[in-house]
C-alpha cells in the first residue's frame, strides 16, 4: 500500500491543507519540513484517524478535540474531514497460473461534526466512506472498515505510523512486559503467526469434542469423571488465557495513554504556567493602556503646536520683529506729547485766555479763539487715546519681544521633541501588541492542557495499570497449575480409554487431534523462530550500520537481537547485556527503534509506507546521515516529518532520495518566529512549495532561514 | 507670556469666505466633531486654522483678500481672543506694521477686516501644506512648517 495524497479540513490547525507524497520507486522519500507546533504530529494523527477511525485518536476519542482551537463561531458545528488517496497493488494467479499485478486506487474519506461549547465540545462517532477509482470515476465500496482493516491491520499502526518519541516504546516503555507485548504483537501480526494461532484454537476445540464423545459413548464412570474434570480444567485454562491476553492488551493500551498524558504534561509544563502567563498578559495590557494614553497626550501636544504662540511668532517672523521695533521708535520719538486738557477747559470756562485775551462767547472776536481751543482739546484727547493704546501695546508685548529675541524654545525644537516622543511611543505600542499576541497564543495553546487534570488522569491510569498487571500475574500462576493438572488428567484419561475397547476409536481420534495440534505448534515455533531470527538479524544489520559511524556507541555496542520472549536486547563487549533505555544514548535508541520497524516491514514483505515524525531528533553527524540513508533505502515509501535542525547536514541525501519536499508553517508563529506577517487572519498550518534549501515569505523564520527567495 | 490686556475685538466678527468652508470643516476638530482623529484634523478649533492662515499670509507678504466682495461665513466673535490674549497684541502689531499708521490701533473693526482678509489669503497655502506629502495631514503640515521656517 502506498499513500498518494491527503487533504485535511478543519482538523485542529489543519484548516485547509493538501499534501501529496512521492510514489517514485527511485525517489521514494517524501520530506515534510516543519518546525515544532507546525502540524507534524497533527498530520500523523489525522492520517491515522482517517485510516483507523476514532480509536486511533490520542488518549481516546472522547479526550481529543478535532476542531481548530480558534474556531470563530463557537455556536456552529465544525465539519472536520480527512481525505486520503491510497494505492494498493495485488498479485493474483491467472487460470494459466501466471502472476497478474493489479493496481487499485482508493479514496478514504472520514468525516465528523464537532460542536464547540465553551471549553467543551460534542461529537458523534466519525463516519467513513471508501471509493475505488475506476474508468467510470469513483465508485463507492461497501464495508469500508473491513477492507481498511485487511490492508492496514490496526495492530500494525505503530509500525506504519511512527512518532519519534512514541516509537521508542518498543525499547523504553514503562515496563519490560509492555515492551515485550508491543514487539510480540507487531511481529505476530506482520509475520502471519496469528493465523496459526487461530488454527491451534480450532484443533483444541476438536479435542474437546472427542472428549465429550468419550463421555457420551457410555464409558466407565472413572473415564467420565476424568473427562469431566478435563473439560472443567480446559474451560479454566481458556478463561485465564483470556484474562492474560486481555490484561496484556489493557496494560499496553494504558501505557499508550500514559505515554500520551506524560507527553502532554511535559508540553504543558514546558509552555508555562497559565496563571503566570495570565498575570504577565495583564501587566502587558496595563502597559499597553498607559502607552495608549501617552500617545493620546503626545498627539494632543502635537496638535496644540499649531495653536501655540511659538507657531505664530516663528511663522510670522520678521514682520512681527519689525512691528515691535516700530513701536520702540514711536516711543523714543515721544511723538504724542500730552496736552493739558484741564487747563484748556479752565480757560474756556473762565472766558479768559492765559495771555489775558477775552474768550467771552458773546464777543465776536473771541469766537474763533474758542473754536481753536476746543479743537486743541479734541486733538489732545485723541492723542491720549492713541498714546494709551500704544503704551498698553508696548508693555503687553514686551514678553513677546523677549521670546523673539531669545530664540529659545523654537517651534521646530518643540515639534522635534513631540515627534520623537510619538515615534518612541508608537514603537513601544507595537512591541507591546506583539507581546500581547504572543502571550495570547501561548495561553491559547494551554486551553486544553490543564496540568492538574492531566496529573489526576496520570495517577488514575497508573492505578489501573497496577490492577491489570496483578490480574495477569495471578492468571499466569493459575495457568501453570492448570496446565500441569491438565497433563495429569490427559494421561489418566488415555490410560483408561486404552483399557476399554469402545474407547480405542475415540482415543485414536484424540491422538490425531493431538498430532495435528503438535504439528501446528511446531510450525508455529519454527516460523516464529526462523522469522524472528530473520527480523532479529536484519534489525542488527540495520542498527549497526546506522550507528556504525558513532565512535562513542560503536565501541560499546556489539550486537542487537530480538529474544524468543520478544525482548529487544542490546549487547556490549564480552556479551554483556545493555539495557536500551538506560545504557545507550538517545540517538542510538531511536536508531534501534527504526531498525526494528524497517526490518519487520522488510521480512514480512509488506508493501506499506513508513511515516515517521521527527526520526532524526537527538541525532547528529554521521549517525543522522546513515539513519536517513538506510531508512530511505529499505522502506518502500518513506515519509518523514523533519525540522530544519534535523535536515541540517543531510541536504545532499535529501537531494538524491526525495521525490517530494515541501514546508508546513504555523501562521500563529508570527511575529515571534516568522519573519513576515502572514495573509491568514487566524492561526493555521499552511503549506508552501519551499524545499529543504529554500524559504519564502510564508515560511521564512527569524534567525533560521536566509532571505526569502 | 503676555500681560492680561483689554480685548478691543470682543464684539468683532471673525469670518472666512464661504468657499473655504470645506477646509474648516475638514481640518478643524470643531468642524469635524468629537470623532475626529487628531492626525487627520490637526487644528483643534476653527480659530486656530484661521490664525494659521493669517500667520502664513503675513510671513509671505500676501495681499489680503477683500472678503467683503463675496459671501462670508461668520464662525466666532472676537471674544475668543480672551483665551489667548497674546493674539490681541500680535493682531495689533501686524496691523501697525502693515498699515504703517499708529492710528490703526484706534480702529479695531479695520484691524479685524484686515485680519479676516489675511487669513483668507493664507488658507490655500495652509491646505497645500496639509496635503503635500504621503503622510497624515498633521505630519504633512509639520514637515511643511519645518521647511517654511528653515527657508
Amino acid at each position: 500500500m502506498k499513500i498518494l495524497r491527503a487533504k485535511f479540513t478543519n482538523f485542529r490547525l489543519l484548516r485547509d491543507v493538501e499534501i501529496d507524497f512521492s510514489t517514485d520507486p527511485a525517489k521514494n522519500l517524501t520530506v515534510i519540513r516543519a518546525e515544532n507546533e507546525s502540524g507534524k504530529t497533527t498530520i500523523l494523527t489525522a492520517l491515522q484517524w482517517g485510516l483507523y477511525g476514532d480509536d486511533a485518536l490520542p488518549g481516546g476519542a472522547s479526550e481529543f478535540r478535532l476542531h481548530p482551537i480558534n474556531w470563530q463561531d463557537s455556536n456552529s458545528a465544525a465539519s472536520i474531514s480527512v481525505e486520503i488517496d491510497i494505492e494498493i497493488v495485488r498479485e493474483r494467479k491467472t487460470r494459466q497460473r501466471k502472476s497478474l499485478r493489479q493496481t487499485k486506487v482508493y479514496r478514504v474519506i472520514r468525516t465528523a461534526f464537532e460542536t464547540p461549547s465553551g471549553n467543551e465540545w460534542k461529537r458523534d462517532s466519525s463516519s467513513v466512506t471508501l471509493h475505488e477509482q475506476t474508468d467510470a470515476g469513483w465508485e463507492a465500496i461497501r464495508l469500508p472498515e473491513r477492507i481498511l482493516a485487511e490492508e492496514l491491520p490496526p495492530e500494525l499502526r505503530e509500525v506504519f505510523f511512527t512518532d519519534g518519541d512514541r516509537a521508542l516504546s518498543f525499547v523504553e516503555a514503562d515496563s519490560r512486559a509492555s515492551k515485550r507485548y508491543r514487539v510480540e504483537r507487531s511481529i505476530k501480526s506482520l509475520l502471519g503467526l496469528d493465523v496459526i494461532n487461530t488454527a491451534l484454537g480450532h484443533i483444541k476445540n476438536t479435542s474437546r469434542k472427542f472428549n465429550r464423545e468419550a463421555q457420551d459413548a457410555g464409558a466407565s464412570e472413572d473415564i467420565n469423571k476424568v473427562v469431566s474434570k478435563l473439560e472443567s480444567v480446559a474451560s479454566e485454562i481458556d478463561r485465564h488465557q483470556g484474562i492474560v491476553a486481555e490484561s496484556a492488551l489493557s496494560v499496553a493500551n494504558i501505557d499508550n495513554q500514559l505515554s500520551e498524558v506524560n507527553k502532554r504534561i511535559t508540553e504543558a509544563l514546558r509552555k508555562g504556567d497559565r496563571t503566570a502567563l495570565e498575570k504577565q498578559l495583564s501587566r502587558v495590557n496595563a502597559d499597553w493602556e498607559r502607552v495608549r494614553a501617552g500617545i493620546k497626550a503626545s498627539s494632543d501636544a502635537h496638535t496644540n503646536l499649531f495653536k501655540s504662540l511659538a507657531f505664530s511668532r516663528d511663522v510670522i517672523g520678521q514682520p512681527l520683529t519689525e512691528a515691535l521695533e516700530e513701536l520702540d521708535k514711536l516711543r523714543a520719538q515721544k511723538r504724542f506729547p500730552k496736552a493739558s486738557i484741564p487747563v484748556l477747559e479752565d480757560v474756556l470756562e473762565a472766558q479768559e485766555c492765559v495771555c489775558g485775551a477775552s474768550l467771552d462767547p458773546n464777543e465776536g472776536a473771541a469766537h474763533s479763539k474758542r473754536e481753536h481751543i476746543q479743537a486743541l482739546i479734541e486733538d489732545s484727547r485723541k492723542a491720549d487715546e492713541l498714546q494709551n493704546a500704544l503704551t498698553d501695546l508696548y508693555f503687553t508685548s514686551r514678553a513677546l519681544l523677549e521670546t523673539l529675541q531669545s530664540g529659545n524654545d523654537s517651534w521646530t525644537n518643540q515639534f522635534n521633541k513631540v515627534a520623537e516622543r510619538r515615534d518612541d511611543l508608537e514603537g513601544r505600542l507595537k512591541d507591546l501588541g506583539e507581546e500581547t499576541r504572543e502571550l495570547e497564543a501561548q495561553i491559547g495553546q494551554l486551553s486544553d492542557a490543564d496540568v492538574g487534570e492531566l496529573q489526576a488522569s496520570q495517577q488514575s491510569l497508573r492505578n489501573m495499570r497496577e490492577r491489570k498487571s496483578d490480574e495477569r500475574v495471578r492468571s499466569q500462576t493459575e495457568l501453570s497449575h492448570l496446565s500441569a493438572r491438565s497433563e495429569r488428567l490427559s494421561r489418566k484419561r488415555d490410560r483408561l480409554l486404552r483399557e476399554e475397547t469402545r474407547g480405542a476409536r475415540i482415543l485414536a481420534n484424540l491422538r490425531v487431534a493431538q498430532d495435528v495440534e503438535s504439528v501446528l505448534d511446531r510450525a508455529y515455533s519454527r516460523i516464529k523462530q526462523e522469522e524472528l531470527v530473520k527480523v532479529s538479524n536484519l534489525m542488527n544489520t540495520y542498527f549497526l550500520e546506522m550507528i556504525g559511524s558513532d565512535p562513542e556507541q560503536s565501541s560499546i555496542i556489539r550486537r542487537a537481537e530480538i529474544s524468543e520472549e520478544y525482548d529487544i536486547v542490546v549487547y556490549g563487549g564480552g556479551g554483556r547485556e545493555l539495557r536500551p533505555d538506560h545504557d545507550i544514548n538517545g540517538a542510538s535508541r531511536r536508531a534501534l527503534t527504526l531498525a526494528f520497524i524497517l526490518s519487520l516491514t522488510k521480512v514480512s514483505e509488506a508493501v506499506a509506507p513508513n511515516i515517521i515524525d521527527t526520526p532524526l531528533g537527538m541525532m547528529s553527524g554521521y549517525v543522522k546521515r546513515s539513519v536517513l540513508e538506510t531508512a530511505s533505502r529499505e522502506s518502500s515509501q518513506l515519509i518523514l516529518f523533519l525540522t530544519r535542525s534535523e535536515i541540517a547536514g543531510c541536504e545532499d541525501i535529501i537531494d538524491e532520495k526525495a521525490g517530494k519536499v515541501f514546508t508546513l508553517t504555523n501562521t500563529g508563529h508570527y511575529p515571534r518566529m516568522l519573519q513576515y506577517e502572514p495573509d491568514a487572519e487566524v492561526s493555521q498550518v499552511v503549506r508552501c512549495a519551499c524545499d529543504h534549501r529554500s524559504a519564502c515569505r510564508i515560511c521564512q523564520r527569524r534567525g533560521l532561514d536566509s532571505a526569502a527567495s | 507670556m503676555t500681560q492680561k490686556s483689554h480685548n478691543p475685538f470682543s464684539t468683532a466678527r471673525l469670518e472666512y469666505p464661504t468657499e473655504q468652508k470645506p477646509h474648516y470643516d475638514r481640518y478643524a476638530r470643531t468642524g469635524v466633531g468629537s470623532s475626529a482623529q487628531v492626525d487627520k484634523t490637526p487644528f483643534p478649533r476653527m480659530i486656530d486654522l484661521w490664525w494659521a492662515g493669517l500667520s502664513v499670509s503675513v510671513r509671505k507678504g500676501l495681499e489680503p483678500v477683500d472678503i467683503g466682495k463675496g459671501k462670508t461665513t461668520f464662525f466666532i466673535p472676537g471674544s475668543i481672543f480672551d483665551s489667548d490674549p497674546w493674539r490681541i497684541q500680535v493682531l495689533q502689531l501686524v496691523a501697525l506694521r502693515l498699515k504703517g499708521d499708529p492710528e490703526i490701533l484706534l480702529n479695531p473693526p479695520e484691524i479685524i477686516t484686515l485680519a479676516n482678509g489675511l487669513a483668507a489669503a493664507g488658507i490655500p497655502d495652509i491646505v497645500e501644506m496639509l496635503t503635500s506629502g504621503d503622510e497624515e495631514p498633521i505630519w504633512n503640515l509639520s514637515n511643511a512648517t519645518e521647511k517654511l521656517l528653515s527657508e
